[in-house]
């Protein structure tokens, strides 16, 4: 949801689609594509791929923006895992400003609540 | 660059490694429902649990559930710890409340179970960001004497997670600071406050490694070396991949 209120106050609307496939688009975000394969690397298990694709980003994003996208990468791995292994439902507000993108991508089949 | 990362192929920020090195302390010693030695057992069931054969049958399969087994296991932890461990480290994204009221009526406290999560979750960010920059794992801190506080906020209640949480309004002195002054509280940091030591170490390494809650949405200017909209891009897709909608 934050990628969206950043879009706002930037005046670009970046695609949200690109953050639930496989990485095919930029999603509008400056070097976005490497970005999105390197976390599906790190989350996967190729180590080779994620060698080639670290390489991409220390190319595009020099060593702090390499460290910075792969703590994000870290640190959402594990909020994630805290998320569910709680229980948290998503808090109102929130839950009301992404009904819309919530529905169009499907992602309401990841909450909590639906799980069997 | 600290100590902790000074191998590193790339310069680490020193913030950063200076709250991995306080949250490696803090792993170590002793908790409030776990000792140190047990949270350092946690800690390695954690890096142990993606090469349990058990798990990844279960991560292959249809429902998790309907694969029964003993998990491999490298410590003498008690099973049923074992397996909220593994569990959360290798499939959290089919967790269920039926699960975990499994677990709690197995004989694990609710308290007890929401330490190990935090353990567990301080040692995935702290590793996949290694894994990331091609660096191997920090050593696990070597465990330190004495007993758990066995400190439960007497405020806690349920609330709308599985395990009860702390609303802002009952906090105490003992619970002071654990959330930030000035905006609403969001659910992940409620999701461990009947830990409050917890949420103080785990939004500690958060604050460094992703941002503090004033950075988070200030939009106005940027506080790391990519952008806002680079790094929302990389949490949507890490947790558009863990399945977790939150």
């Amino acid at each position: 949801m934050l990628l969206r209120a950043s879009g706002v106050t930037q005046n670009r609307d970046y695609d949200l689609t690109a953050v639930t496939s496989v990485a095919e688009g930029d999603a509008g975000v400056p070097h976005g594509r490497p970005l999105l394969r390197f976390a599906e690397a790190v989350l996967g298990e190729d180590d080779a791929v994620l060698a080639n694709v670290r390489a991409e980003l220390m190319e595009v994003l020099h060593p702090q923006g390499l460290v910075d996208a792969a703590a994000v990468v870290g640190l959402f791995n594990a909020i994630d895992r805290v998320a569910d292994a709680t229980g948290i439902p998503l808090e109102a507000e929130k839950a009301e400003a992404s009904a819309d993108f919530r529905a169009a991508l499907g992602l309401d089949r990841f909450a909590v609540g639906a799980r069997g | 660059m600290t100590e902790l990362y000074a191998s590193a192929p790339v310069p680490i920020r020193n913030d950063l490694a200076a709250a991995h090195a306080r949250a490696w302390k803090r792993i170590g010693g002793p908790g409030t429902w776990w000792d140190g030695a047990q949270r350092v057992a946690i800690a390695a069931e954690t890096r142990h649990a993606p090469s349990c054969a058990l798990c990844r049958q279960r991560k292959e399969a249809l429902s998790p559930a309907a694969v029964e087994g003993r998990h491999d296991r490298i410590g003498d932890l008690p099973e049923i710890v074992v397996e909220v461990v593994h569990c959360v480290r290798t499939d959290p994204g089919r967790l269920t409340e039926r699960w975990f009221r499994g677990i709690i009526s197995a004989g694990l406290s609710e308290e007890q179970y929401v330490e190990a999560v935090s353990i567990v979750a301080h040692v995935v960010a702290i590793d996949t960001m290694a894994r990331g920059l091609g660096i191997a794992p920090l050593p696990l801190p070597q465990p330190e004497p004495g007993p758990p506080s066995r400190y439960r906020p007497p405020a806690a209640k349920p609330g709308g997670a599985w395990v009860a949480w702390l609303e802002p309004a009952d906090l105490t002195d003992r619970e002071a600071g654990i959330y930030p002054e000035g905006r609403p509280s969001a659910n992940i940091m409620k999701a461990m406050s009947l830990v409050p030591n917890e949420v103080r170490s785990f939004f500690d390494v958060v604050s460094h490694q992703y941002q503090g809650p004033l950075a988070m949405r200030d939009f106005s200017r940027e506080y790391r070396a990519i952008s806002h909209a680079q790094i929302e891009l990389l949490a949507a897709r890490v947790s558009a991949l863990n399945q977790c909608l939150y």
